[in-house]
């Protein structure tokens, strides 16, 4: 009797952790979907035409279909008597009560002058079929019109360069015939790669930023790596103390040397070479990195370097024959935030750089977007330029970053 | 006997010298970009210089201007304050819950790390940019998802009372950063600690509340000082979102947005020295504060330390 009884309560208490563990993942993933959505979303909007992008609701797949559509009747929309008068463009203006109704050239006014309307009446009859004229641009793109038997306009399209007709030329088509599929706009990318309004292109901020961050990886590298040797395996006086004191400056918000510094380098006639954002970082190599260095050096045996030394090895050679090999995945780790640091930056380059051919990706991203403020579609192209690079880095360093921000969070 | 003893001296000796050697690049670093350059700027403090007349000492005025008659420097107070009380305690309670999540023994779970882990690296000029979009009001996915709950969205960025919430929740999709924190904090708690109490009949709350939530104070602690020594110094996303100018009317003008409008756009090195020594000292101050109640909260187990 007794044991039927636990044996119930088990399973229900099973069951119970079933369901909240499913809760639970369902939960998970509409976060992980939250999460990813901004991302996503760049890349679909890259891929738009500046029509697309302004769609509610928001179009998730950057295709799209034109289906010829217009009225056939034009109706009135108030009652009056009507006033006519005639644009530059051939369409005419139908004036009932202070209402504008737009009658198109090809369309035939049916209303004549002076005689009363009321609201709903008919007042002109757009032709039931049209004629397809494609005119092609220089810069690849299209506008297709339909016209009437007389050569009056009755619908245009503007249309960008990725489409594929579903019309020819002379083709006969009526309201609701499906006239053009927009696919995804690729050139978008080329357009965000150089773009017109400015002087440079992503060709020179990439090369930039890639000089930058080479040589900034570099200097962390081996500056962090020579120091954390220092802190993690030499005996000295002091020692604590200045462990404590690099530990602490990454409390020291960087505005507070920023000015300084900034006049350090511009009596050394650096501002507007890359020097500033490079030189310092073989300098320590910043206190974080140390740290973390320090952290995977300590995890090595000391033996090692006693029998290395025994050999006749100095501290230099024990440092970069035996260390330096088994601390790799550090030096990863350490390339790696370095990369994502450099790549990131905003503050040091908008600080020291003012050329646009000096320019850093970041730099180049944000000067486009007070050009092109509206065109989303290419700002969402620029951003995704710039971001590819970290999301490969990433995708194939995963490891390291996880390790990376672990260790140094852990053991803090 | 002697000899020996000698050769040690020398041993420690020669030892400490080369420590220092290897230190070097640090020391120099420390002198030249981060020492001397906080006592110049608590000078420049004093001063007032355009970088073409001398720096001329004047004094307290910086100070006494700033506290006495500097809107603009209240107002980027007040919101990095804003910011701060806000993203600081939201981000931490998002980073553990997702860390949490992240923690059980799912087969996707590595994929839905990555996922969560991935903003954090994206952070800069382009992620400013995704969220302008986002936050736009008339086409943006925000206002979009809001609509479809029958709510009108506000024109975030555009308007002062939306502005900072806006930057607060872009600030929510860098969670994933600390949740790795947590995540391997998380997992070096001892599987015995739960085991035990279960045994003692403690349900799925107990065991949150009495053992990880304990055991994951020392992470806490550490991540809660840094994220509001980074929160104080939000720059980028305000700079890149409104054009440098911190609108509308000065609602996300942020401190270090301020200190870089009058040292690199007005030129003022001193006055932008004192505020970024006020900087400094807010963020001393929090950080001294938070050491002093450390030992009420922060729970440190003697095992654990390695």
């Amino acid at each position: 009797m007794d044991e039927t009884k636990r044996i119930s309560f088990w399973e229900s208490k099973r069951k119970q952790n079933f369901i909240i563990n499913w809760i639970l993942y369902v939960i998970a993933w509409a976060g992980a979907l939250i999460f990813v959505i901004p991302l996503v979303w760049m890349i679909v909007t890259s891929l738009k035409t500046p029509e697309e992008i302004f769609t509610i609701p928001p179009k998730w797949i950057p295709i799209s279909t034109i289906t010829l559509k217009y009225d056939l009747n034009i109706k009135s929309q108030r009652d009056g008597i009507p006033e006519f008068s005639k644009r530059d463009d051939g369409t005419r203006i139908i004036t009932i009560d202070n209402f504008h109704h737009v009658i198109p050239e090809s369309a035939t006014i049916l209303v004549k002058k002076k005689i009363k309307i009321t609201k709903g009446q008919v007042i002109a009859t757009m032709p039931k079929q049209g004629i397809v004229k494609i005119i092609e641009h220089a810069d690849k793109t299209k506008t297709l019109q339909v016209v009437d038997e007389k050569g009056a306009l009755i619908k245009q399209y503007q249309l960008p360069e990725n489409i594929k007709l579903f019309v020819k030329d002379g083709d006969i088509v009526k309201p609701g015939t499906k006239l053009v599929r927009i696919n995804p706009q690729w050139q978008n990318y080329v357009k965000a790669w150089a773009p017109e309004a400015l002087d440079e292109t992503f060709n020179r901020y990439l090369l930039n930023t890639i000089i930058i961050t080479v040589f900034g990886i570099t200097g962390v590298l081996l500056s962090s790596t020579i120091v954390a040797y220092a802190f993690a395996r030499f005996r000295f006086p002091g020692r604590d103390f200045l462990f404590i004191l690099m530990i602490s400056t990454m409390m020291i918000p960087v505005q507070v040397t920023m000015i300084p510094t900034f006049i350090l380098f511009k009596y050394l006639g650096w501002i507007d070479t890359f020097a500033p954002l490079i030189v310092p970082t073989y300098f320590g190599g910043g206190a974080f990195n140390i740290f973390l260095m320090r952290q995977f050096f300590m995890t090595i045996p000391y033996e090692l370097d006693d029998a290395a030394k025994i050999d006749g090895c100095n501290y230099f050679q024990i440092f970069s024959i035996i260390l330096l090999p088994l601390v790799k995945p550090a030096l990863a780790t350490v390339a790696i935030f370095g990369f994502v640091y450099n790549w990131n930056d905003f503050l040091n380059p908008l600080i020291y750089l003012n050329s646009t051919s000096n320019y850093t990706l970041a730099l180049g991203l944000q000067t486009f977007t007070t050009m092109y403020g509206t065109d989303y579609n290419l700002m969402m192209a620029a951003s995704t330029i710039v971001l590819l690079p970290i999301l490969i880095v990433f995708f194939f360093g995963q490891r390291y970053f996880i390790e990376g921000v672990a260790t140094s969070g852990l053991k803090g | 006997m002697e000899n020996i003893k000698k050769s040690r001296i020398s041993m420690s000796t020669h030892e400490a010298i080369w420590g220092y050697v290897f230190l070097l690049p640090w020391i120099l670093g420390m002198i030249f970009f981060v020492g001397g350059p906080i006592i110049a700027s608590l000078i420049l403090s004093f001063c007032e210089w355009d970088l073409i007349q001398p720096p001329k000492f004047v004094g307290l005025e910086n100070y006494i201007k700033m506290f006495t008659s500097d809107k603009r420097f209240w107002a980027s107070l007040y919101n990095t304050f804003y910011y701060t009380v806000f993203s600081v305690p939201l981000g931490i309670i998002g980073s553990i819950v997702v860390a949490l999540l992240m923690n059980q023994k799912w087969k996707t779970v590595r994929l839905l790390r990555t996922i969560y882990y991935l903003p954090s690296v994206t952070a800069g000029v382009a992620s400013a940019i995704i969220w302008m979009w986002l936050f736009n009001p008339d086409f943006g996915l925000i206002n979009y998802a809001l609509s479809l709950f029958g709510i009108k969205g506000p024109l975030w960025l555009a308007d002062e009372t939306w502005s900072k919430p806006a930057l607060i929740i872009m600030s929510l999709w860098g969670v994933g950063g600390n949740m790795i924190i947590y995540l391997a904090g998380l997992q070096g708690i001892p599987q015995q600690l739960y085991e035990a109490a279960e045994i003692d009949g403690a349900g799925m709350w107990g065991k949150f509340r009495h053992i990880t939530i304990p055991m994951l104070t020392p992470v806490i602690f550490f991540n809660l000082i840094m994220s509001i020594v980074w929160s104080f110094q939000i720059f980028t996303q305000v700079y890149v979102m409104t054009g440098g100018q911190g609108g509308p009317a000065d609602s996300t003008l942020v401190l270090v947005l301020y200190i870089y409008q009058h040292a690199f756009k007005f030129h003022n090195m001193g006055y932008a020295s004192a505020l970024a020594w006020i900087l400094f000292i807010i963020i001393l101050i929090f950080t001294l504060i938070q050491f002093k109640f450390a030992g009420g909260w922060v729970h440190y187990e003697g095992e654990l330390k390695k």
